[in-house]
This record gives structure tokens, sequence and C-alpha cells, in this order.
């Protein structure tokens, strides 16, 4: 066992602004949409859902060229090693105390489900709200130019607003998982600190 | 004492939250920044600086001619315009041309869009069925009597009704001089038209102040700056005018016929006839928030800015019931007033209704509306109510916007076998056949379909009729302009507004249970797994 620091500082500083962001658009795009939330006004959440979107993907930039520049985005290759294992894991093993079957390294730090559902995450869930948000925005020159028909915007907010739904069930699964660390906390403190006690693991040591 | 120049402390871990902090709500802090500053002024004070400069462009003084120093005999209304065509010898030839004088307009190669002619509306129906005497005291003429009128003869002309400034100038039956103004004063004193000239006839259409339209009467005039923003005293104190720019004596206005006018600029600077569109003098893109100018695209100005029409003093007419007239006490006329000297009943209109404050109904509007004529064959629908001239438009019209329109309700006599409105003889004493005279609409629709020279079928019936009137005045200063929400929301102002999709009202309500249903399960599976980790598990 040793502590190394699994997340860097960027890392840790694009998950938790990444977190903050998405969570307020939450909050002022089910406002506009009419759920009964009244936090912003009507007004001001649309133009703060509209800055925090430009934020967002200002934010997503940066982080594309971290992936690339660090070699960070092969941690999100998805791969079927050790998947049923951790299927299997969380339907029986938890419960019976099981040892976590994928050893975390700085090398591979996410699980095959991490990797698909953060896969997933980055190349379905927010491609395709930052492109309706995209076309939501735009929709009146399209509409005024491309002679785009009213139901297209229909379509577009129903992705939309389909996609946020998603990403706040991602939101709740994403959040309970961290709870099965070796205690309920371990995994937030590692995300916060960037530290992690790993255990040895001759492969990728010697790798 | 001056303070003493602050000097930069070092950074401290405080300061340096505070920054971490300031960045973090800076986004609140840019959306805060949008919200518009509260007014810092009541009025724009310019009402004085506009009315001297208009008065310095006088360059005669007309007090001082010898042909109008009269004496004028009483009503002799022609007499003046003679004089005055001596020196404006091409003024009555341009009047002529226009409908205020023509009371006819033609639309679509269809004559008889007019008021002289087939057009009919729901308050006092039309005028060809022997009305036009009475009517005509807003005819831009003298003598318009009946259909033997002569619309060629330039001394018929009423140069004095638009120029009059002394505010004595009346008019009487067929649009004659009242016997007791003086017409050599009037004429001494003539100038460009203020409010208060359109006013005379247009804050009174439909007989009576504020009766027709819900955004035009009276109380303009004194108006506070919430009542009108432009002609208010207190706000701009602009002229009719101003945004009614005429060209040759052709007042620019709808007319029935000419869309209203949707050019977004005028095409060059000083270009006249274009100023009745908002943005030939606010620009398309007036706001400080992008999404808000974009809304110019399909919501007209005054959909937002007009949260209500009829806000002075006066109500204006919202139901006048035909069919309820004629209930006589000992064989004679009579009215019903409310608390507040309103009209509710009276024998010649019938049931009316007056309403103060009215918030207007949207409807898709690309500024042509379709009149009815009392030639037109009406099929009337199945809930009954004729709408005597629908807007037209749509979300994919790309002339048309959301508009603001009061809608006004009544019922009125309608031949049920030629399928047609009808012109009943109103206006006229006992024994003439007129309703107001003799009780009896047989007769006064036999009457008014004669002297019009349309066909009768013997029968009438009442059917329930609508008309749009599209708000424009008695725009609001912009604080009280609606708010995104009054349409942005489930059961909102545009609720019955069809062919789009709207943020805040479509939330259809399949998508969203899917998505709660997808939250919900989500939540039952994590708490299921947790239940049983705490329970069962050691991790």
């Amino acid at each position: 066992m040793r502590r190394v620091v699994l997340y860097e500082g960027f890392e840790r500083f694009w998950h938790w602004a990444q977190a903050l962001l998405i969570l307020t658009m939450m909050l002022t795009g089910f406002e506009v949409r009419g759920l009964g939330l009244h936090l912003f006004g009507f007004q001001r959440a649309v133009a703060l859902h509209n800055i925090l979107a430009v934020s967002l993907l200002t934010l997503i930039v940066f982080a594309i060229f971290w992936h690339f520049t660090t070699g960070e985005w092969r941690q999100y290759i998805p791969t079927r090693k050790f998947l049923r294992e951790m299927v299997a894991f969380y339907v029986t093993g938890i419960f019976k105390g099981a040892p976590h079957p994928v050893r975390k390294h700085r090398m591979a730090k996410l699980n095959p489900l991490q990797r698909i559902a953060y896969f997933g995450f980055k190349v379905l869930i927010i491609p395709v709200q930052v492109t309706t948000g995209a076309l939501y925005y735009f929709y009146p020159n399209l509409q005024h130019s491309l002679g785009w028909p009213p139901a297209a915007l229909w379509v577009i907010a129903v992705v939309h607003v389909l996609g946020a739904f998603g990403l706040v069930a991602f939101l709740i699964g994403h959040v309970y998982l961290t709870t099965t660390g070796h205690t309920p906390l371990t995994n937030i403190k590692a995300m916060l600190t960037g530290w992690e006690d790993l255990e040895d693991d001759a492969y990728f040591d010697e790798n | 004492m001056p303070h003493p120049p602050r000097r930069p402390s070092p950074p401290t871990l405080r300061r340096t939250l505070q920054t971490l902090l300031g960045l973090l709500t800076l986004p609140l802090a840019l959306a805060r920044a949008q919200e518009p500053a509260p007014p810092t002024t009541p009025g724009h004070g310019s009402y004085t600086i506009v009315h001297v400069a208009k008065s310095r462009r006088q360059t005669a003084d007309h007090s001082k001619f010898k042909i109008l120093q009269g004496p004028f005999k009483d009503s002799d209304g022609p007499a003046v315009t003679r004089a005055c065509l001596t020196c404006h010898m091409k003024a009555a030839e341009q009047v002529m041309a226009t409908s205020h004088w023509t009371w006819n307009v033609a639309k679509d190669g269809k004559d008889g869009f007019g008021k002289s002619t087939l057009l009919v509306n729901n308050y006092c129906i039309a005028i060809i069925g022997g009305n036009t005497e009475a009517c005509a005291r807003c005819h831009a003429g003298y003598g318009f009597k009946d259909k033997s009128f002569d619309f060629t003869k330039a001394e018929n002309v009423d140069c004095l009704v638009c120029h009059d400034t002394t505010g004595d100038y009346e008019k009487e039956k067929a649009g004659l001089p009242n016997p007791g103004v003086s017409l050599a004063e009037v004429a001494q004193k003539v100038g460009a038209p203020t409010l208060k000239n359109c006013g005379v006839c247009h804050f009174f259409g439909g007989g009576g102040d504020a009766t027709k339209h819900g955004d035009l009467d009276d109380t303009i005039l004194k108006a506070p700056r919430t009542e009108d923003v432009h002609m208010s005293k207190q706000g701009a104190g602009m002229d009719c005018i101003d945004c009614h720019a005429s060209d040759a004596h052709k007042v620019g206005g709808p007319n029935y016929v000419v869309p209203a006018d949707r050019r977004e600029q005028p095409k060059f600077a000083g270009e006249s006839v274009s100023r009745m569109s908002c943005a030939a003098c606010h620009s398309d893109s007036p706001h400080k928030s992008y999404i808000l100018n974009r809304h110019y695209q399909k919501v007209a100005c005054q959909t937002c800015h007009i949260p209500a029409y009829a806000r002075g003093q006066q109500p204006t007419n919202t139901f006048w019931d035909w069919a309820s007239a004629g209930r006589l006490k000992n064989g004679r006329g009579y009215k019903e007033e409310d608390a507040n000297g309103f009209e509710t009943y009276n024998s010649i209109h019938g049931e009316m209704i007056w309403a103060r404050n009215v918030r207007p109904s949207y409807v898709w509007y690309n500024g042509n509306l379709n009149f009815t004529r009392l030639t037109d064959r009406i099929t009337v629908p199945a809930d009954g109510r004729v709408i005597l001239n629908p807007a037209v438009g749509s979300y994919t019209d790309p002339n048309a916007k959301i508009w603001p329109f009061k809608f006004h309700e009544a019922t009125q006599p309608f031949d049920p076998i030629l399928q047609r409105f009808v012109a009943p003889y109103t206006a006229g004493p006992k024994g003439s056949g007129a309703y107001w005279g003799d009780w009896d609409w047989d007769v006064a629709i036999q009457k008014g379909m004669a002297t019009a020279g349309l066909p009768y079928s013997g029968q009438h019936s009442f059917v329930k009729t609508s008309m749009l009137w599209p708000v424009t005045h008695m725009v609001a200063p912009k604080e009280q302009a609606l708010a995104c929400t009054e349409c942005h929301k489930g059961n909102g102002l545009l609720a019955q507004v069809p062919g789009f999709y709207l943020l805040g009202r479509d939330h259809g309500t399949g998508v969203d249970l899917l998505g709660f249903g997808m939250i919900l399960l989500t939540i039952l599976g994590v708490g299921i797994h947790g239940f049983i980790r705490t329970t069962h598990g050691r991790h």
C-alpha cells in the first residue's frame, strides 16, 4: 500500500468546475422548462444557462487539450477485460464483502464500467447536450434563414430535455457509486485532494 | 478633507478566497448586469423642446392675411376652404385622394372597404343605411349627407378640422361647422395637426369617447406618462403625426388594406412614410439582451410593451348587444348606468359592457385583417360567432408576429336568408322608420337596405360577432412591460396561440414523465442497492 497523487490539479479543477457548472445548468434549465423551480427568475435563469454553457464549453476545450497532451484520454478507452467481473461485483460481490475485482493504478484509474460510463458521458451525453443546446439557441436564425419548421424546435427541445434528465440520473448513480470505496467518503476525498492509497501492482509498476 | 490614498495591502488568504469566490460567481454577476436598470427620471421632458421647435417651423402668420379676415358666414366652411385654396392651390386635390375624404378603399381589386360604402362593423354597424348625415360629423368635408354628395368639389374639403389650433372648431351633422364657431378666428390660427385635431374623431370612434379603440381616448390629452409614454406630455409629448407622417396630405395609417408597415428602417434619412413601425425610431434591436431582441422576429413590440389597453380613466366598450335593444318604458327609450356613469343599457343600443385596464388577446397577424362587407356571403360557424375581420398570419408566415388585440364582441342584425349582414337605418326621428325613432327592426332594416341599394329578404335574426382591433397605442413605460413568465409558463398569456414550441409553456407531459421516470428508477435502484449494502455487505 502506498499513497500516490491519483488526480492531478487540473483534473480535479476540471472535475469540480464541471460538476458545479452542470449542476447550475440543471437548476436553471429546469427552471426555464417550467417544472416549478423558482430560484433565479426566468430571465436571469435563461441568461445564466447560456453563460454557463459557454463557460462549460471553454472548460471542455481545455479538458480536451489536457487529455490529449497528457495521454490521459487512454484511460477512457472502453474495455471488456474484467467487465463481467465488475458487473458481478456490483450485483452480488459487493454485498458479500468480496474484494474489488479491478485494482486502481496511476495508469488505469478507471474500472471497465467507469470507462464505459465516462466514455458515454464524454462522447454521447455531453455532445448531444452541446449540439441540441446550440441548435436551440440558434433556432431563430435557422428558422429564419433555412426555413426550419416549428416542429424542429420541438424535437431539439425534447432531445435536450431528455439529455438533461439523463444527466440527473447519471449524477445520482455517480454520487452513489462514490460511496462504494473503503469508506463512503474515500473516493470523494481522493477526488478533492488528489491523493489515494493504492495497493502495489507488480504489472504496472514494472512497465 | 480628502481621504488619504489607499495603499494596496499585501495579498492575504482572505483576499485570495474573495477573488476565487468572485471568479466563481462571475456568471451570476454577468447575468445580473443584463437586468434593466431602474428608471432615474419620471419623464423625458422633451415635450417643451419638441413643441418650441415645431412652432419655429411656422414661416407664415395667418392672422396677417387679408383673405382670412372674413367675415365668414356662420357654418360656411366652403368659403374658408376657397380662401385657403388661393394660396394652397394643390391642397384640396391632395386631400380628395385620401381615405379621410373618400371613406372608401379598394382591396385586392375589390371595392367597398370603407365606411362610406359596404364595410360592416359591430359597433354602429354601417353608415350607408341612411345614417350618413349623423356619422359625417367626422368626415373631412362639408355637406356629406347621402349618396348624392359631390366627392369632386374642392371647396367641400374641410381644412379646419385638421388644422385648427384654437380648439374651438367643432363640426355638426353632415360635417358642417357649428354655427357658433367664429370661422375667421379659427382660420387665422391654423397650424400643423396636434393630438386634439386627430382626437376629435379618432378618440371618439364608435360613437363616444374610448368606445371603439381600446388604446385611444380623450384621456391621452392629459395622460400621465404611465398611460402613454409617447403622447403624454410627461413623456415624449409626441403628436399623432410624428409617427403617422403624411405625404401630400395622405396620413400614414393601416387604412383597412395596407399591412401594418413592417419595414424595419426608413429607406433614406427623413423618409416620411415609414415611421409607423416602432423600429423606425427604436431600431429592431433596442434591448441590451440579445435574446430579447430576437423576440422581434415573431413578437410585436406592442405585445410586451402594452400590457393592457384602456389604461386611462375611460373604459372602452367590449360588448354591444343590439339584440337586446328596443326595450321601452311607457313607450319610450331609457338608459341604465353603472356606478361610474357608463351605460349598461340604452334602448337605442341594447346592453353594453365597458372595461378598463383590459389584457389584450394575442393573435398571429401579418398586417392583414380580412374585413367583411355587406355584400359578402357569410357562413355562420358552428359556435355561432362570426369574426368580422379575422387576422391573417401564422408562425410560418415570415411577416406575421404575435400581436395584441382588443376583441369587441357584439350581437347584430343579419339576413339569414341571403346570409348577409344588414345595414339598418338607426339615426332618425319618430315616423322616419329609423330604429331609434320607431323601434321596429324590420322597418329600419328595410329602409336601410333600400337606401343602401342592397337586397334584403325581409327576415332578420341576430348573430354573435367579434371584431379585432390591433392594440398599438398606450405604450407603457418599460418597467411595466410584460415579464418573461407571463408567456413562458404553462397557462400563460400565449396559452392559446398555436403553431410553435414555446419554452416554459410546452413542457409536454409525456417527455417529462419519461424523464422523471428515469430519475425515479435510478433513485430506486440506488436505494435498493444501498439498502442491501448497509444491511448485508461490508463495503
